[in-house]
């Protein structure tokens, strides 16, 4: 098969999108949008209200209670099933008896990819991990696992990428690095990426567009756009504009709780 | 966590206190041999050397005998409890069923069983064989249960994330991660082979170690008797300990402490329970009477279940049946309650003390494990030499039975008190008694319980050893007597009330527990 032609990142379409859980829990409110191909959106909402869900939801881990999810005209199964999808889970989730490369392997494997040694260790230098390859998840730090579970996702060069707050657990510095780093991996091959943060500046510095929810259940209250160049300059998360995006983003923020708290103090 | 008492720091190396431990025991053992040179009790550990060095040969063909049964009956038996495990994860609903059958019969009597399969099998090492995998699949099987479930959700998202389905969780996910819970289960179930064996050649073998026991018991050959018990003892520990050597090296993390399945969650409604109950019930017997017919054995030796039915209830002469049968039980629950409660409560009272005395605890913790793996039983027939052959010997046999377990569980236990409420414990400047008292103890109990319940069908294991081999009482003799009088019909009845009735102890145990861990530890009974 020629891999010089690699196939086109997917668009995904949310359709009436909800998900309450057995338990009552009203998790994700009826979405409809779509997330354009090749580009990155960031989820950004107050911590429990849903994104995660919603992540798990668009990587079909999760049934929805209503309507669908839609990638590139398909259901999330078909691109999971071709190993073209990569998710980062909230917890990094590495196996423990598995050194960081032998994990990175896993996600080759998994995805019915032969095994290719130094592409596993060029991600593992990537994220900063050079040097730990043969270490045991159990004796790295919380960052250095994230950083470990992130090369994990890229070593597939999947066309679907979910993040689920990637650099959580990472330390300001490296973060900064990873967040100069990564984007070129998946602008390269116009990945279709979706991040996951609570972090305002995190969502300007990387994503092309916005989406802030509301408390739970989660629920759009703003769509911004980020029209700044790629790639990306070091120093853009303290220029101007940024500043005011990411106080836009901080402004939505607080209306979509406080729009929260008065319907719920008017029921 | 309920039972599963992960040891969160590997259990240390500690040279000096182990073999301070082993040489004060030696040290105490030749003192007393000496001691009490003329009595005929006692061989100290250089009688023992000089006898063994003089009947190498003989010893030694003995050993291979028995390590051979051993060595397959480990195979056979492990190899079961992987494919019942399967059976259960790739059928969950039958999960419950398998563990309870599989409990039931780990329940049957061995000494009983054995001269059934002896007739069922003829001469040859078969029942030995037979006797070894059922002396070790049930403590495999266990923690396989929890240790193929035993990896958090997320694990199980990526492999899905990646459009793999169970096949891929299976080989990249459970089987790895059920891999310490098999080491745990492969380490108890090395010294529990040996013992399987031994007892299969106490009921009737041509050659092995148990044939030489037996002999020397009959003999009173006070040297033999003890060199057999050394040898049995020392060959258990050594296969305990390679087991341990080996997961230490394949393992990346200590293998869990798992004693029994895991209890106290999930009492079901009395509906589901009598309904299990039930379908338990049907398949073991059809499971007993289908496999009798499919070997299409003898009616005579093997009799089916409408056969013991009969024995006890509708025969002419069940009444006099019952009587027997329910009598020797009597006389065996008097040795056996003592034993069995005694063994407990110097065991965790044991592990209590050596928590307030952490110094202690370090010594004897080693010492503990060493003497764990040795299966008691097939040092019985020393036991019975020094405390002869009336109710001491039997009591302090099975109080042995249960003590070395208990003693483990219940330290494994204490140190499973989580490091933040112990610092909160120190923060107020609490003493050790508090701490105990309020937090440690509080931790012991899940581990506590699944040992009381395993220990059920020890302590049976232990009497009817005894009894068998030794007291002339009680079922254990009943079963003996009837094995040599060909009265199959008592020896099979015999068999499945004692199972039965060690399931409905072991039953009783799980209900009592399901009420305690529901006060005292919520969150690990779930
Ligand atoms: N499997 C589940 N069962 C029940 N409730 C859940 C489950 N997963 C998440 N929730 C609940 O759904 C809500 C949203 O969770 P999540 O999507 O993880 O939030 P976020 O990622 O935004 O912090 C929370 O209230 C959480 O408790
Ligand atoms: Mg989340």
């Amino acid at each position: 098969m020629a891999s010089s032609v690699p196939p086109p990142p997917p668009a995904i379409a949310l359709d009436g999108l909800a998900k309450t859980f057995p338990g009552g829990v009203e998790a994700v409110a009826p979405t409809t949008l779509t997330l354009e191909a090749g580009r990155t959106t960031a989820l950004v909402g107050p911590s429990g209200c849903g994104k995660s869900t919603i992540l798990r939801l668009i990587a079909g881990l999760e049934t929805p209670s209503a309507g669908g999810v839609d990638i590139a005209g398909e259901p999330p199964l078909a691109i999971r099933r071709r190993g073209e999808l990569a998710v980062a889970f909230q917890d990094p989730s590495l196996l423990p008896w598995r050194s960081v490369r032998g994990n990175v392997a896993l996600a080759m494997t998994l995805a019915r990819r032969p095994t290719d040694p130094r592409a596993i260790d060029r991600l593992i230098d990537l994220v900063g991990l050079g040097g730990f390859g043969d270490t045991r998840p159990g004796a790295l730090s919380g960052g250095m696992r994230q950083r470990a579970a992130i090369a994990r996702c890229l070593v597939t060069e999947p066309r679907l990428l979910l993040l689920d707050e990637p650099f959580g657990a990472v330390d300001e510095l490296t973060r900064r690095q990873l967040a100069q780093d990564l984007p070129r991996i998946w602008e390269a091959r116009g990945t279709t990426t979706l991040l996951v943060t609570h972090s305002v500046s995190e969502a300007v510095t990387l994503a092309d567009r916005i989406l802030v929810f509301s408390p739970r259940p989660a629920t759009v209250v703003a769509d911004i756009d980020v029209p700044f160049e790629r790639p990306r300059a070091p120093g853009l998360a303290t220029r101007p504009e940024a500043i005011a995006l990411a106080e836009r983003v901080s402004s939505a923020l607080a209306e979509g709780r406080a729009a929260r708290e008065r319907s719920l103090a008017a029921q | 966590m309920s039972a599963i008492a992960s040891e969160a720091p590997r259990r240390s190396w500690r040279p000096p206190a182990a073999v301070l431990g082993v040489l004060a025991i030696l040290a105490v053992w030749e003192l007393s041999a000496r001691a009490l040179a003329g009595a005929y009790l006692l061989a100290g550990p250089s009688d023992v050397t000089a006898y063994l060095w003089q009947n190498a040969g003989l010893m030694g063909r003995a050993l291979r005998a028995t390590l051979a049964e051993a060595a397959a009956g480990f195979v056979i038996g492990n190899a079961a409890a992987i494919l019942l495990a399967a059976l259960a994860l790739l059928w969950p609903r039958a999960e419950r069923g398998i563990a309870a059958l599989a409990l039931l019969v780990f329940c049957l009597p061995l000494v009983a069983t054995g001269p059934i399969l002896r007739v069922l099998f003829g001469p040859g090492p078969g029942p030995q064989i037979t006797l070894a995998a059922l002396a070790v699949y049930y403590t495999t099987l266990v923690p396989l249960l929890v240790g193929l479930r035993a990896a958090p959700s997320t694990w199980f998202d990526l492999v899905h994330s990646y459009g793999r389905g169970r096949l891929a969780e299976l080989w990249h996910i459970r089987a790895m991660a059920a891999l310490p819970y098999l080491f745990a289960g492969l380490q108890i179930a090395a010294p529990a082979a040996f013992l399987g064996a031994m007892v299969g050649e106490f009921t009737g073998a041509e050659r092995g170690m148990g044939v030489l026991t037996i002999r020397a018991m009959r003999a009173l050959d006070v040297e033999a008797t003890w060199a057999l018990a050394a040898v049995a003892a020392l060959v258990s520990m050594a296969a305990y300990g390679a087991f341990g050597w080996l997961a230490r090296r394949v393992l990346t993390e200590a293998p869990p402490v798992i004693l029994a399945a895991p209890g106290g969650a999930a009492t079901p409604r009395r509906g589901e329970g009598l309904a299990r109950i039930a379908v338990v019930t049907v398949l073991a017997l059809a499971l007993w009477w289908g496999l009798l017919e499919a070997f299409g054995v003898n009616a005579f030796f093997a009799k089916r279940p409408d056969d013991v039915w009969a024995f006890l209830i509708t025969a002419p002469d069940a009444g006099e049946n019952r009587a027997t049968l329910f009598g020797a039980l009597a006389e065996t629950a008097v040795y056996v309650l003592p034993g069995y409660l005694a063994g407990l409560a110097l065991g965790a009272g044991l592990a209590v003390l050596l928590t307030l005395l952490p110094a202690l605890a370090g010594a004897a913790m080693p010492v503990a494990i060493a003497l764990r793996s040795v299966p008691i039983v097939t040092t019985a027939p020393l036991i019975v030499l020094v405390l002869g052959r009336g109710a001491t010997g039997t009591v302090a046999l099975v109080a042995v039975m249960v003590f070395f377990p208990t003693l483990i569980a219940c330290l494994h236990g204490l140190r499973q008190a989580p490091g933040q409420v112990l610092d909160v414990f120190d923060a107020y400047a609490s003493g050790r008694w508090r701490r105990l008292v309020h937090a440690q103890v509080p931790a012991m109990w899940p581990a506590f319980f699944a040992t009381v319940r395993i220990a059920v069908p020890a302590a049976v294991l232990a009497v009817t050893v005894v009894e068998w081999l030794a007291t002339g009482r009680g079922v254990g003799a009943l079963m003996a007597l009837s094995a040599s009088l060909s009265d199959y019909g008592m020896l099979w009845s015999a068999v499945v009330v004692v199972a039965v009735l060690s399931c409905a102890l072991y039953a009783v145990v799980a209900a009592v527990e399901a009420r305690v861990l529901a006060i005292y530890a919520a969150e690990q009974g779930r």
